[in-house]
């Protein structure tokens, strides 16, 4: 069974510079908290969750859906035949075990015996064929991008796919929450009603929804985890504010919050009522140059660029330790991580200086820096790169602009260099890879324009060479060219940071930070 | 004509076209500003071929002209904008189901305005130029120097999270608890408010406390609580009236700011949260029902007025 097999532990870094985060602990001055160590007691069952989020749940037709607010709820009420742990390891889901065929081509799924779905109907093969083609057809917003040429029900318990070609992301895409199962001909009602009350083999069934507020959910009675969900309900709050998101936790008003920004973890730890959890995510902060751009089409002025630039400096100032600092593009919650292998280029001014003077721009010249406004962090980055580069005779405009202009703007390449951060849709590293250096894909090297046949070439070699050390290369080789190209500058990975209440303990948080709750549990 | 008919006409006249312009200028406004409504549904790592898909169902690659159009007829058809982009609800259930809230609001501030306005300027205008006078008068300036979301960030750490008197946000459940949730946004909103209607009752009482009818009604020794309360505050009142019902505008924008500072999924949220997405519909249906809000509570202030002194009466 090939399972990925990796994953380096991550390393958290702990010192931070401890006077900003000070400063900025003010009312801090409660004990640490002691939580008790879920795994020392007994989970207790019933109580109900509220978690505030910023945006509501829109829809729940999971194969239409690609934004978190409706991910992370339709990733409770459906799931799919792979699952993936907090390292971001596949795990089985739906299907006990796989196997692939040795060209790579045929994949058999054993489906988990007994599973029913919430109105209590037994999980059988057709209706994964069901969902998978309805899938395909809809031609949704993150598809299988495989070339798959049939799925079959080759019993009740086994589900067939043959692709017409290798594609060794599969499995990691088919763990995707778009990739859920519902039951065939959706139960015998119509899409619409389907996915106003849906029916799915999740820990979670939806009990009222307003899609411009709250959405409840009970727990699902016919559950096939033995004993799960142990929580009885589980809340989604619109709090569109991150201010009141923490606040109502901190009173107690709720009792679990989405999000929390970075500046604020260290005064919500040293609150002894609040756990705050951070897994390692599959999002990637990021400096864009515009390759397009006049002075960014040099490759010497990018490697200057990369040269000025103390990433670890960035990182400790504005993520207060909560983040990684990144050193390749592929960060080490996936598969074939280089962060560890020394490719990036090192901060360094004298040798930015020698780039900048190889260039065909050696006195320096004057660009634009376009940023979302509404995110401290990132203003906070954006005047950082632009104390950097002043330093070898770049002047950066800093431009801050609406999040909705700041994507039709660099949609239309209209910008010299942008904050921005890619993500991964799974623990492979070809979604990354495919979004961000092909040429051709539609975002065009992450609007970049970035082109380099050799990686093209490569990334067209790692979709369809299997696991191992010959895929293993490819991506370190892909990651070696990008960092010496410089077409973006990891700066960081941050952190998925949820918090709790202390009395809510066993949440799992995912890379794709979605958080696991059939496994979560209230002291009583 | 009888003077209250011309009344309501004329103000007919004058509200028509501001409703009208209001609904217009946002819909040009709106479309001018770049931005996508599909890109803002479908984040940036959609396909354009989804993107494009979307604009086609959401009606977005119609004409200018013919959305105009289509929207002028669902609101005059069906007093709706349209379906919200992003929530495909009505929008017009949206407003409904947020109003209540919202209004509750403002009537809170309007009271808390009022009490604490007709307190402060009472109590300034009797010890004029002394101690309570000047600080009367230099206080509430304080207030109306820091923006009204400062405001509401300050009382929620002194009320909510320090003295835990009030919930830090939201609306509770229970009888009493929306009530309770709401005094401090309506503070917040009140205290911006406050000083420029203290300012004005203050000096109006100050020239009625010195009228003739004034001196008049102390020489025949009727008691001086009911000379403030029942004569000087009933005519020194008026300006005051005018004035308030002209903040109403700033008052129902405070209230869309304090919403959000509060994390109350009133009509503000509702507005702030559609402007940032670029849902069309909701916003214009927002900018409509707040324009007829507005123009409303005016109404009902004028006419009050009208009501409360005579002379209007024989102006018209």
């Amino acid at each position: 069974m090939p399972r990925s097999s990796r994953l380096r532990s991550r390393v958290i870094r702990g010192a931070v510079p401890i006077a900003l985060v000070a400063a900025l602990a003010l009312s801090a001055c409660a004990a640490p908290a002691t939580p008790t160590d879920p795994a020392t007691s007994e989970p207790q069952s019933g109580g109900t969750i509220t978690l505030g989020r910023v945006a509501s749940v829109t829809s729940l037709d999971l194969n239409n859906e690609i934004t978190a607010n409706n991910a992370f709820a339709i990733d409770k009420i459906f799931e799919p035949l792979i699952s993936f742990d907090s390292d971001g390891v596949l795990t089985p889901g739906l299907a006990d075990s796989w196997e692939v065929s040795e060209d790579g081509l045929v994949y058999t799924f054993a489906l988990h015996p007994g599973v029913l779905f919430s109105d209590a109907t037994p999980l059988t093969a057709k209706d994964v064929v069901f969902s998978l083609e309805r899938h395909i057809a809809v031609e949704g917003p993150v598809p299988l991008h495989a070339s798959i040429s049939s799925i079959e029900a080759t019993d009740d318990e086994t589900v067939t796919i043959t692709l017409a070609e290798a594609y060794t992301p599969f499995l990691s895409e088919i763990a995707q929450f778009s990739n859920g199962i519902f039951p065939a001909d959706f139960g015998g009602k119509t899409e619409e009603e389907f996915f106003k009350n849906p029916i799915g083999t999740g820990p979670f069934v939806v009990d009222k929804w307003d899609p411009a507020g709250d959405i409840s959910f009970v727990k699902n009675e016919n559950y096939w985890q033995e004993g799960k969900p142990y929580i009885d309900a589980l809340v989604y709050k619109l709090i569109p504010d991150g201010t009141q998101l923490l606040q109502q936790l901190q009173a107690g008003q709720i009792n679990a919050i989405d999000e929390v920004a970075e500046a604020n973890v260290e005064e919500l730890s040293n609150n002894a009522d609040v756990t705050v959890t951070k897994t390692g995510s599959w999002v990637v902060e990021q400096l864009f140059l515009n390759t397009q751009n006049e002075y960014f089409s040099d490759v010497n002025v990018r490697q200057a660029i990369a040269h000025a630039l103390d990433r670890e400096g960035i990182t400790a100032a504005t993520t207060f330790g909560t983040a990684e600092v990144a050193n390749s593009l592929i960060p080490p919650t996936i598969q074939y991580s280089a962060n560890d292998s020394g490719f990036a280029l090192d901060y360094d001014l004298d040798a930015a200086k020698a780039a900048l003077a190889k260039s065909a721009y050696p006195n320096g010249f004057s660009v634009s820096l376009m940023i979302a406004s509404g995110n401290s962090l990132r203003a906070q980055e954006a005047q950082i790169v632009q104390e950097a580069l002043a330093e070898i005779g770049i002047t950066v405009n800093i431009e801050s602009i609406d999040l909705a202009t700041f994507r039709t703007r660099f949609f239309a390449y209209d910008f010299d260099f942008m904050i921005n951060s890619g993500q991964s849709d799974s623990p492979d590293p070809n979604g990354l890879i495919s979004f961000q250096a092909d040429p051709e894909g539609f975002s065009q090297s992450y609007w970049t324009h970035y082109t380099n046949d050799k990686v093209t070439e490569l990334m067209k070699q790692g979709r369809v060479t299997l696991d191992g050390p010959d895929r293993e290369k490819i991506y370190l080789d892909i990651q070696e060219i990008l960092a010496n190209d410089v077409p973006y500058i990891p700066i960081f990975y941050p952190s998925a940071i949820k918090a709790t209440s202390s009395k809510v303990h066993g949440l799992v948080v995912l890379p794709n930070e979605s958080i696991r709750f059939q496994d979560a549990w209230i002291e009583q | 004509m009888r003077p209250p008919l011309r009344w309501l006409r004329r103000t007919l006249f004058a509200v028509v076209p501001v409703v009208i312009g209001v609904v217009v200028a946002v819909f040009f406004l709106l479309r001018l500003v770049p931005g996508d409504p599909a890109r803002m549904i479908l984040g940036e790592r959609a396909t354009p071929e989804s993107v494009a898909a979307l604009r086609e169902q959401l009606g977005l690659n119609k004409p200018l002209l013919q959305q105009l159009v289509d929207f002028a007829g669902t609101v005059f058809l069906h007093g709706d904008t349209g379906n919200s982009l992003i929530y495909n609800v009505s929008t017009r259930e949206l407003i409904v189901q947020r109003a209540p809230i919202s209004l509750a609001l403002v009537g809170l501030a309007v009271l808390f305005s009022l009490l604490i306005a007709v307190t402060l300027a009472v109590l300034a205008a009797r010890h004029k130029d002394g101690i309570i006078d000047h600080v009367v008068r230099v206080i509430p300036t304080i207030g109306q120097g820091m923006p009204t979301f400062w405001i509401g960030l300050l009382l929620i750490i002194l009320f909510a999270v320090t003295l835990k008197w009030f919930p830090v946000g939201g609306i509770g459940t229970g009888p009493l608890e929306p009530l309770r949730s709401l005094v401090l946004p309506a503070l917040a909103v009140s205290l911006g408010l406050i000083p420029p209607l203290v300012r004005s009752l203050r000096s109006e009482l100050l020239e009625v406390f010195s009228s003739d009818f004034v001196t008049t009604l102390r020489a025949a020794g009727i008691p001086e609580r009911r000379v403030v309360f029942g004569h000087i505050l009933r005519n020194a009142s008026l300006p005051t009236l005018t004035l308030l019902s002209v903040s109403v505008s700033y008052l129902i924008g405070g209230t869309l700011v304090v919403e959000q500072v509060f994390g109350i999924n009133g009509l503000g949220s509702l507005l702030f949260g559609a402007i940032s997405n670029r849902d069309f519909p909701v916003v214009q249906g927002v900018a409509l029902y707040c324009a007829l809000m507005v123009v409303l509570v005016s109404l009902v202030l004028d006419g009050l007025v009208w009501l409360l002194d005579p002379r209007t009466r024989s102006a018209s």
